[in-house]
């Protein structure tokens, strides 16, 4: 089969279906062998209108991230859909209802709007889903019938995953959405029977392993969920609030609770007291909630308590851009909080690392009696991708908790000063190990004690402790053939997909470029990075901020400065833009 | 908005060439062209050529979309205009879409015209009028071996040397109603015919076409006369006529094409119609006459233009280069050897 490497949009107001009409189109995709990476975005405010925009990248090769222009956009609101126009790559199909209720003006129709050379498929959405089922509703599912025909794609595969969508919500629903997607099928199928582009016709041979379409905040949340997660405390708040929508669903099925707390710092609290008591805790909010966390965190930090915390990123600072994407809450997540309090932070960079990494989170948690901070953004939580089902193995779910010797005799020291750093944390309930938790410099015992002598010594444990997490955090991973690099890209977090994309376009070329993934925040390996570092003429750190946070926290490393590419625009960086840099730095 | 808009309804040499006039002498207006292929302009004399794989697409194309942006004309093409309403300056595209205009031009050409007693066939029979069409005859032609021609125009004297060129058998009914745009008579028609067999095609002259019947996909048994035969395909050619049904509730003046006066205009202010749409009327001989061909339409298109813009220039066209065709008078430009 020939390379597919497409980008399809589902563009309209809310109320039209868009969201549902790119969930069933992904899902069709998926199950037609294709991999799919797909984002979709809404408006900020939550009322009852506004532009809705999924983005699927289709392709027969694994989607690294989403690509800048569109192939095919379906428009669901003219209107609506003309803001897209400029992304529509040169001789883009254009599917939009050509026979609006009522006659349009110049303008408000999308014809007006494109290029000669766009392919415009018109299908009288609304007439034909009145027509097939009673109701315009369905003009969502037409307008899939209508883009099944002209790509080639079997009509059975969305027929299978309507049935999938809609057969909870009873028969009727599901024979209206059913015929009126048939009706858009059929319609296509003659009106333009020598204009058919087939270019999605699967194979038929191909064998297909079975893939699931999660998001970054499901594949969290399930990640949780199979990590025996216990409690969640959680408030609402974009971009986490899927993760607790997710777990109060779920989590009581599997003997858990979810609790929504009055705000981040009872929820904090929560985790804090739930994971002191012995039971696995988590908590999921974004910038603004993570701000109101930060004490709390370092109390977990000084009385070392576990705690998983996902801070699922957004525009900020403050309130800031609620419903765009940014990288800009690495600061905070290391250094954030009163106090020399070292934690660990790290970063997934798709989807699977998502599930992957909060399970992981747990055990380094308990071994490290530390928070830990999982840093996802807007773009990883809401992108949804088809991977084979995660699954976390017996060893990465194994408690992680270092008990005390229970036959040990005499008084208990909780912080005993070890070489690790790690004192064996006893739970409540442990007969014979009573001891004093506080949020104040203390001693071995747990007791206060503010002499100079022993907050450097505790001071030093901390950090003794949490750099020795190292060994236990993923290494960074590069991706070139070794040996002198001219560039080398470093990346983290939703950004890395768009560097390896944009490393592996210039290696196809030939040219000595690489790429390194670093997904351990917080502590680092700094002599694998500078390793990197010594063996690239120029390293360039593309990263969703203004002030390019990961330069700074990396930069030093480097015997020379660093080539920063901040993107504060609230929308993913195109491999487009990494591309060029690396180009302009070649060149120079 | 307050500049003018124009619009110009047809993407062939007429439209084509009064939307470039309009641009280059109002450079202040918006010029609006709208045609319902989707293709950029291309020369249609050429299709035969390209049919025959004498040359490729690239080389019929006289202009391409991205040339009319750079013009600061907006193309829209693959956009049908489905009604015109004179009066209230608007036209109406097939979805849906009403456009205002301050100055409109007609340039949609012609379509293949077949003949009443043929109407029956028509679904078995091809033509060739759009690059559309020519890709339907490339993709079905080298499935097949024999091609049978009816009519006689001068397009399917075009296509039966590019069928000859690709190795086809040819056969090729002359149809005493097809020599359109020419004058035809027997001599003619004799001479037409003796050229053709000259090249190996078996020819049909003074029979009647009594039957044609689909047998297999490939397959049309025909019967001419007392002949019957098989055809892989079959082609009608009896030229082409205005194209203006889609006006037929518009109120502008409609005969065989759009009537127009001397200067193009429909008698509606701003609405002018051109090219091969278009029957002008000649204050001389007082009637109306059509014209057929490239270079005809392209002078026609500018005029319509310049008219619109202000001028009064009527279309020049000598007595004597006017002929009758089946009682219409005609004009044409085009000539071809064969
Ligand atoms: C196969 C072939 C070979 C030919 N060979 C020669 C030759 O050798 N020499 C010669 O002089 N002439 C030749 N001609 C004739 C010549 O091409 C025509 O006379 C000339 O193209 C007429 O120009 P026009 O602009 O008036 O119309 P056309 O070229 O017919 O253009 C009409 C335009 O209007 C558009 N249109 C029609 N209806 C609508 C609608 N409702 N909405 C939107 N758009 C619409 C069409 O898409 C098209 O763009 C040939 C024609 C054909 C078909």
């Amino acid at each position: 089969m020939p390379k597919v490497d497409i980008t399809i949009e589902v563009c309209g107001m809310s109320g039209d279906g868009t969201i549902a009409a790119g969930g069933l189109l992904n899902a069709a995709m998926s199950e037609a062998g294709f991999s799919v990476l797909a984002f979709d975005s809404y408006p900020a405010e939550i009322r009852g209108f506004g532009r809705c925009v999924t983005r699927s990248r289709i392709g027969n090769e694994e989607m690294l991230a989403l690509a800048e222009k569109t192939h095919v956009l379906i428009s669901l609101d003219d209107e609506q859909s003309r803001s897209r126009i400029p992304f529509l790559e040169k001789g883009a199909a254009v599917i939009f209802d050509n026979k609006p209720p009522s006659y349009v003006g110049e303008g408000h129709a999308i014809p007006a709007h494109v290029e000669p050379d766009i392919n415009l498929f018109g299908i009288p959405f609304s007439d034909l889903a009145a027509e097939a089922s009673g109701s315009t509703r369905g003009r969502n599912l037409t307008a899939l019938g209508g883009f099944a025909v002209i790509f080639g794609l079997p009509p059975e595969i969305f027929r299978h995953v309507i049935q999938k969508k809609f057969a909870p919500k009873g028969e009727k629903v599901l024979q209206a959405n059913l015929m009126s997607f048939d009706a858009g099928y059929n319609f296509a199928m003659t009106a333009f029977e020598d204009r058919l582009l087939k270019i999605l016709t699967p194979p038929e041979t191909e064998e297909k392993t079975e893939k699931l379409l999660l998001s970054g905040n499901v594949a969290i949340a399930q990640g949780a969920l199979d990590a025996n997660l216990k409690l969640y405390f959680g408030y609402p708040i974009t971009p986490a609030t899927p993760i607790l929508e997710y777990l109060a669903k779920a989590l009581p099925e599997k003997g858990g609770k979810v609790l929504q707390m009055e705000d981040e710092i009872s929820s904090i609290g929560a985790v804090l007291g739930c994971y002191y008591a012995g039971q696995r805790a988590m908590t999921a909010t974004s910038g603004p909630g993570f701000a109101l966390m930060t004490e709390l965190i370092t109390h977990g930090i000084m009385a070392e308590i576990p705690a998983v915390i996902i801070d699922a990123q957004r525009g900020g600072p403050a309130t800031g851009l609620p419903t765009k994407t940014e990288q800009s809450d690495l600061h905070a997540a290391v250094f954030g909080g009163p106090g020399d309090s070292p934690r660990i932070v790290i970063a997934p960079t798709n989807v699977t690392e998502c599930y992957e990494y909060t399970v992981k989170s747990f055990q380094l948690a308990e071994k490290y009696q530390t928070p830990v901070i999982v840093l996802t953004d807007f773009f990883l939580d809401n992108r949804v991708e088809n991977v084979p089902m995660p699954q976390a193995s017996k060893e990465a779910l194994k408690d992680g908790n270092i008990y005390p010797d229970p036959s040990a005799k005499g008084p208990y020291n909780r912080f005993e000063l070890t070489e690790s750093g790690i004192s064996p944390r006893a739970v409540p309930g442990m007969e014979d190990f009573m001891f004093t938790t506080t949020g104040l410099e203390h001693s071995e015992s747990g007791g206060p004690n503010y002499t100079p002598e022993n907050h450097m010594q505790f001071s030093e444990k901390r950090h003794r402790k949490i750099q020795g997490a190292l060994e236990d955090l993923s290494i960074p991973k590069e991706f070139s053939k070794g040996g002198s690099l001219d560039v080398g890209v470093i990346s983290w977090g939703s950004t890395f997909g768009s560097a390896l994309e944009a490393v592996q376009k210039e290696q196809e070329k030939g040219l000595k470029v690489g790429a390194l993934k670093i997904t351990s925040l917080f502590p680092f390996h700094d002599e694998i990075i500078r390793g990197f570092m010594e063996r690239c003429g120029e390293v360039l750190i593309p990263e969703l901020n203004f002030q390019g946070q990961l330069a700074n926290l990396i930069g030093h490393l480097h015997r020379k400065d660093v080539v920063r590419i901040n993107q504060a625009t609230g929308k993913p960086i195109p491999a487009s833009i990494i591309l060029e840099k690396i180009e302009e730095v070649l060149k120079a | 908005m307050s500049e003018e808009h124009f619009v110009v309804i047809g993407n062939g040499p007429a439209g084509n060439q009064a939307a470039q006039t309009l641009k280059e002498k109002a450079p202040e207006a918006r010029v609006t062209l709208i045609s319902k292929e989707r293709e950029g302009y291309y020369k249609p004399c050429l299709l035969p050529e390209y049919m025959a794989g004498k040359i490729s697409e690239d080389q019929i194309y006289l202009s391409t979309v991205d040339a009319y942006k750079e013009k600061g004309i907006k193309l829209r093409s693959g956009q049908e205009v489905v009604d015109v309403k004179p009066r209230r300056r608007e036209i109406v595209l097939d979805h849906k879409e009403v456009l205002r205009f301050d100055g409109l031009i007609l340039a949609v050409g012609g379509r293949p015209r077949i003949p009443e007693p043929l109407l029956v066939f028509r679904d078995l029979m091809m033509t060739l009028k759009t690059l559309e069409d020519a890709k339907t005859w490339i993709e079905k032609i080298s499935r097949v071996d024999r091609v049978l021609i009816i009519g006689g125009d001068l397009t399917s004297l075009a296509v039966t040397k590019a069928l000859i060129a690709l190795g086809k058998e040819v056969y090729f009914m002359l149809d005493e109603n097809a020599f359109w745009p020419l004058r035809c008579n027997d001599d003619m028609f004799q001479d037409v015919s003796d050229r053709l067999s000259k090249r190996g095609v078996k020819t049909f002259y003074n029979c009647k076409l009594n039957s044609m019947a689909q047998r297999s996909e490939h397959a049309v048994e025909v019967r001419v006369g007392d002949d019957i035969f098989e055809a892989g395909l079959i082609g009608a050619f009896f030229g082409l006529v205005p194209n203006v049904g889609f006006l037929a509730r518009s109120g502008l003046p409609l005969d065989r094409g759009l009537l127009v006066n001397e200067t193009l205009n429909t008698g509606f202010e701003g609405i002018y119609a051109t090219g091969d749409c278009a029957q002008v009327f000649h204050p001389e001989i007082r009637d109306y006459w059509v014209s057929i061909g490239h270079d005809n339409a392209k002078a026609l298109g500018r005029t319509a233009a310049l008219n619109l813009l202000g001028e009064r220039r009527p279309v020049d066209v000598a007595t004597e280069s006017l002929f009758d065709v089946q009682g219409i008078k005609v004009n044409t430009s085009w000539w071809m050897e064969f």
